[in-house]
């Protein structure tokens, strides 16, 4: 230990977010199943709210088919839900925790992580295995199904890599919190969640391509709602875009984290 | 083993907190922006533990000591020097700091643990003796909300010193629980102070210091003093704190009497 040079992965980190992830799981749901699919079903609500809204105006983008415009809501809601949930919570965990990090040495990128791990739990088992069986019903092709990894996966590592930028501002920015929901408004409105992303002006359109949930949730609409497979390069875009936030997101708290105990 | 040579360490002080974006660019706009201020918490401090030594540290408040602490356990790394420590480091923390309340008993000895720095599967192995010796056997299920707080610090204690450790590291109070338990954590810790463990405490118990340690190291103001036997430097160190009592008595009577 001498100098400690820190290596790149902690070797207590698995154990530390394991129990961080379980703390936070157990007290999301106090034990209870219902817990997880109230998860599932709160987003069903909203899509309802949007379909009965906007629905005469947008169903026409489905083939005017309210049902197939109310499926599309709800998968954009479900993803960027997840998203924004847990980034934002990562804003606040590590000064949170900073009584607990003043007295034992912990990783702290374990709290972060534990904190997108149990949202991503709770997205995978509350609303995927509903978008798994509407992907099975409305194209019955099973590739599908496999392909829609490819979107999630994306996901994971785009929350990864944002919750480890939030959770570092948040160290040295009390009103990260703040700050972070007008980020995540502009990013709510530049998502197409309730409106076609046919509407955008095709000038703009070129732009919706640097949101990185854009393509993950195009691909993840495609994926359950149509036969087409979507573009390749908009997997490989959707993967490249979360890769990319990740690798940003961990170069930055690693290059903060001597200086984080000053501050919390 | 604990060797800190050379080792300084600066903090920012916490008294000009401008830590949010939004005083951060006013304090910009109006030109009063002006860099953090640093304190020298630590100075120069050269120590050598060696395996096995029962240390205390020992001094006023602020003089550092549980900075010292901080830095053997990897909580703060120095600023300039070296520390090196060779063993596992178990922090006694103050009791029951980590517990999640709303989490069951079982729960709570899983994540105490870890964040201690036991691994998974030793804690899952060690489960029911930390339970058997804090007697929660039949608690297991509970939330520690629904513990009395003698409980809690049984509980915490239990875990904390079952850690196989090399190194001990002990920040003041020891005695938990009701007068059976304290008997039985007294018993405890005089087993793991006879087992060759490293100890390192602060204390202000001076009667302790000197009837268990083996060395004792004087801070003031972020240096070490002096470092020595037990029964030198607390003498010394007893004899500078009168002098300064008797001082600070004497300026106060010097200001009261009229010229």
């Amino acid at each position: 230990m001498v100098a400690r040079r820190a290596p790149f992965f902690d070797e207590r980190l698995r154990d530390v977010v394991g129990v961080l992830f379980a703390q936070n799981v157990k007290i999301r749901y106090r034990g209870s199943v219902l817990g997880i699919v109230w998860s599932a079903l709160s987003p069903l609500g909203m899509a309802a709210v949007y379909t009965a809204i906007f629905g005469p105006t947008f169903a026409r983008y489905y083939g005017g088919s309210h049902v197939l415009y109310g499926a599309a809501v709800y998968i954009g809601l479900v993803l960027i839900g997840f998203f924004i949930a847990a980034t934002s919570e990562c804003s606040t965990v590590l000064v949170q925790n900073g009584g607990l990090l003043n007295k034992v040495r912990i990783p702290f990128e374990a709290f972060p992580l534990a904190t997108v791990s149990a949202h991503a739990f709770q997205l995978l088992a509350g609303s995927v295995p509903l978008l798994l069986v509407l992907s099975l019903v409305m194209n019955r092709d099973p590739l599908h199904v496999l392909l829609l990894t490819v979107p999630f996966a994306a996901l994971i590592m785009l929350a990864a890599g944002m919750g480890l930028i939030t959770s570092a501002a948040g160290v040295f920015f009390r009103d990260t919190p703040h700050l972070y929901e007008l980020a995540t408004f502009l990013l709510w409105v530049t998502t197409p969640v309730f409106y076609p992303a046919a509407i955008v002006p095709a000038r703009l359109a070129h732009f919706l391509v640097i949101n990185p949930l854009y393509a993950i949730v195009q691909t993840s609409r495609d994926l359950v709602l149509t036969a087409n497979l979507p573009p390749w390069w908009m997997f490989g875009l959707a993967l490249a875009e979360g890769a990319l936030v990740l690798a940003l997101g961990a170069a930055l708290f690693r290059s903060m984290r001597a200086r984080f105990m000053d501050h919390v | 083993m604990i060797s800190l040579r050379g080792v300084n360490l600066d903090r920012r002080t916490r008294e000009e907190f401008d830590d949010d974006v939004k005083s951060r660019v006013i304090a910009l706009l109006t030109g009063r922006a002006r860099k953090a201020r640093r304190k020298t918490v630590l100075a120069d401090v050269d120590l050598e533990i060696a395996a096995g030594e029962k240390v205390a540290l020992i001094g006023p408040n602020g003089a550092g000591k549980s900075t010292i602490l901080k830095v053997i356990c990897g909580v703060l790394t120095p600023t300039s020097g070296v520390a090196e420590v060779r063993g596992r480091v178990a922090p006694l923390l103050e009791l029951g700091a980590g517990f999640n309340p709303e989490l069951s008993v079982v729960d709570n000895v899983a994540l105490y643990g870890v964040l201690l720095g036991l691994d998974r599967r030793t804690i899952d192995a060690r489960l029911d003796a930390i339970l058997q010796f804090a007697e929660l056997e039949e608690y297991r299920q509970y939330p520690v909300r629904a513990l009395s707080s003698g409980m809690a610090a049984r509980l915490g204690f239990a875990i904390a010193t079952d850690a196989d450790a090399d190194i001990l590291l002990v920040d003041e109070a020891l005695s938990v629980g009701d007068e059976s338990f304290r008997a039985k954590s007294r018993r405890r810790i005089d087993a793991l102070w006879h087992a060759h463990r490293t100890v390192v405490i602060v204390s202000h118990d001076l009667a302790l210091v000197r009837s268990m340690c083996e060395k004792v190291v004087w801070m003031d103001r972020g240096r070490i003093v002096a470092v020595g036997r037990p029964g030198e430097i607390v003498d010394r160190y007893v004899r500078a704190v009168d002098e300064a009592a008797v001082n600070a008595l004497l300026r106060a009577v010097d200001i009261q009497q009229p010229r």
